[in-house]
């Protein structure tokens, strides 16, 4: 890790407004008031109604259809990181391999469907998925057997790459193109093979760029609405729809705040889970 | 001598005023507002937006016109944000078309028991004023089905509807938030249940024959969605909203009605506890059920006036799916409210666990 930090030199101490942490007193403001005191609150709300007490908990997890939930929800997050990072991959290298006017075109590619609103996207998705929608047309026109795409988990994983693809080309992107092309051809003449240079050297020094790109495209993907809700069908519901029912039709806050609660302490466990292992992966990629 | 003076002039006043309120209490009339009476006054209204909010706004508008009312629009109406609203003492929804059930699920804690002194209720078919509300509009959850797909053999009845084996093919089914009672019954009564001394333990099994439709069934979450599926062929069989229904046949859609048991429904119209200024909701109220403001409403929807004077004047294309002719009022099916009332949040909860999946 620390081989990859920026060392900030010592600043002669000039008065407080000098210091980096007052300069990000706005934005701790601004998070405290729309993400901290908002969160206390459903926390509080989760324990206290209907009564104080952990019930809404036990519901939690006590009610089976909850947890088949939660577990789809990491599966189909899963699922959307896992296609995310293969189709960002080849496009990001190919970002840094082609000339600026290229590379223009490419950036443009990536953020005019991510300046276009994801539920416009998700629509399209509907249109483009559904049986008798261009792709299924499309199959019949050419002999072959329409297949179910909309309402599938498969659709819905279809639909939630899409729209998360820049957050995962980006970060590669910009790892990407900090890499130094000579160390292939280097390793090239010493006798590596392109497949094994692109292992031995290419691979583990973009690896900063998969996790960071994969750890934003997981996060995103599990608090997911419009688009499991538009393309999905009873069996692709993700846990935000479940939650909305709780809030908006049944008015059980208390439960609502809950499944929230769990699906945050899931994420906070599992990414600590795999931060050791990043962590090994990033040192490593910055010794080399 | 100065004081008995302002005293005795006190008392004319008030004595005054006292007659002009006693002259006010004159019987509402519906469909009638004094002119300019709620000159400067501000009224927000909710309903869930679409042809069918357009046709209310239409329908007031001779309301606002001459009582000099502002109207503000808002939507859609979702209980939790009027549960929220109340709750916080900060009521900005004055009047609400909601469901059919939260009226009377919610009755006197967040919809005001209704006066009905300040209404006329007169014109309003019987049986459907309720403590806390008034009928919006009636209309009905219709099965449509694929004229192409079914040919000479179409669906007739809910019972073919859950009968998949007999009639192959993909169902659509109003998943947009709260089970329709009237579907479960009749899910229930196709599992050999008796839907008039329904039972909780009635509702899962109800929810099974739903179930047993199979993993290709739709729920669709919005109107504009159930009218998408049709228009596009996409389900062979569909519960429709029967406004969304004449919407998409007159789009095209190659759909026909099976009207057997059609499923009675209706929106209700609402005052929240703790609205700012309880006379000017219920005016809008009572110029809402006037005859020529129901008319308007029903000429643009195609929903059946609540105001038995109404004559609305439509075509054809929207007549096919009036519900009040006496023919459809003998078709039609009417949930078995009594239980659905306070049974409503333990459905809710298993159907949602049939939304998710379960």
């Amino acid at each position: 890790m620390s081989a990859l930090e920026p060392t900030t030199p010592s600043v002669p101490k000039r008065g407080w407004l000098s210091r980096p942490f007052a300069l990000t007193l706005p934005a701790l403001i601004l998070l405290a008031a729309v993400i901290g005191y908002p969160l206390l609150t459903i926390v509080l709300r989760s324990l206290s109604e209907p009564q104080w007490g952990v019930q809404n908990y036990l519901w939690f997890f006590g009610a089976p259809v909850n947890l088949t939930v939660l577990q789809r929800t990491f599966v189909i997050s899963a699922w959307v990181t896992i296609v995310c990072v293969v189709c960002a991959y080849p496009y990001a290298y190919l970002m840094t391999a082609v000339g600026p006017r290229a590379r223009l075109v490419l950036v443009l590619c990536v953020l005019i469907p991510f300046w276009v609103s994801g539920v416009v996207r998700t629509l399209s998705w509907v249109i483009l998925l559904q049986d008798s929608g261009v792709i299924n047309s499309l199959l019949r026109a050419a002999g072959f057997d329409s297949i179910r795409l909309i309402r599938t988990q498969t659709g819905v994983v279809i639909g939630m790459a899409q729209v998360l693809l820049p957050f995962m080309i980006l970060p590669l992107y910009s790892v990407m193109k900090g890499i130094d092309l000579r160390l292939m051809r280097a390793a090239q003449s010493l006798g590596a093979r392109p497949s094994r240079a692109f292992f031995t050297v290419y691979l583990p020094l973009s690896l900063p760029g998969v996790y960071a790109g994969a750890i934003i495209v997981f996060i995103l993907a599990l608090g997911f609405y419009i688009t499991p809700a538009l393309l999905g069908g009873p069996r692709s519901t993700m846990l935000s729809t479940l939650v909305q029912t709780q809030v908006l039709s049944l008015l059980q806050w208390g439960r609502g705040g809950a499944m929230g609660v769990v699906l945050l302490v899931t994420t906070f466990v599992l990414l600590a889970l795999a931060a050791p292992v990043m962590r090994s992966r990033y040192r490593e990629a910055g010794r080399r | 001598m100065q004081k008995t003076k302002a005293l005795y002039l006190s008392a004319v006043m008030a004595l005054g005023v006292l007659a002009t309120a006693a002259f006010a209490q004159e019987k509402p009339v519906a469909g009638e507002v004094k002119e300019g009476s709620l000159k400067g006054k501000t009224l927000t209204f909710v309903s869930y937006g679409g042809i069918y909010q357009d046709g209310q706004a239409a329908a007031l508008k001779e309301f606002v016109d001459k009582s000099g009312v502002k109207l503000l629009n808002d939507g859609p109406t979702e209980i939790a944000k009027l549960q929220a609203q109340v709750e916080s003492g900060n009521v900005t929804w004055d009047v609400v078309d909601t469901d059919d059930l939260p009226p009377y699920v919610y009755c006197g804690k967040l919809f005001q028991k209704l006066d009905l002194t300040k209404l006329d209720v007169s014109k309003i078919p019987e049986g459907q004023v309720g403590e806390c509300s008034v009928p919006a509009m009636n209309y009905g959850v219709v099965l449509m089905y694929n004229k192409e797909k079914y040919k000479d053999n179409p669906p007739k009845s809910w019972a073919d509807f859950f009968d998949t084996a007999k009639f192959p093919g993909v169902r659509g089914i109003d998943g947009s938030g709260s089970p329709t009672g009237g579907l479960l019954e009749q899910a229930l009564k196709v599992a050999g249940g008796d839907p008039k001394a329904m039972t909780v333990a009635d509702i899962d099994k109800a929810i099974d024959v739903v179930r047993k439709l199979g993993p290709d069934t739709i729920f669709w979450k919005t109107g504009a969605e159930s009218q998408q599926l049709a228009e596009s062929g996409e389900a062979d069989m569909l519960m429709m909203w029967t406004g969304r229904a004449m919407t998409a046949v007159k789009n095209g859609a190659k759909y026909a009605p099976a009207w057997q048991d059609w499923l009675v429904v209706m929106d209700q119209m609402t005052i929240p506890v703790g609205v700012k200024d309880t006379d000017a909701s219920y005016a809008l109220l009572n110029a809402y059920l006037g005859k020529h403001a129901q008319e308007v409403l029903a000429e643009q929807t195609s929903y059946t006036p609540i105001n038995s004077d109404a004559q609305p004047k439509v075509d054809a294309s929207v007549s096919a799916f009036l519900t009040n002719t006496p023919e459809r009022q003998k078709q039609g099916y009417k949930q078995n409210f009594k239980f659905w009332v306070p049974n409503f949040a333990v459905a809710q909860e298993k159907w949602s666990a049939l939304m998710a999946g379960n």
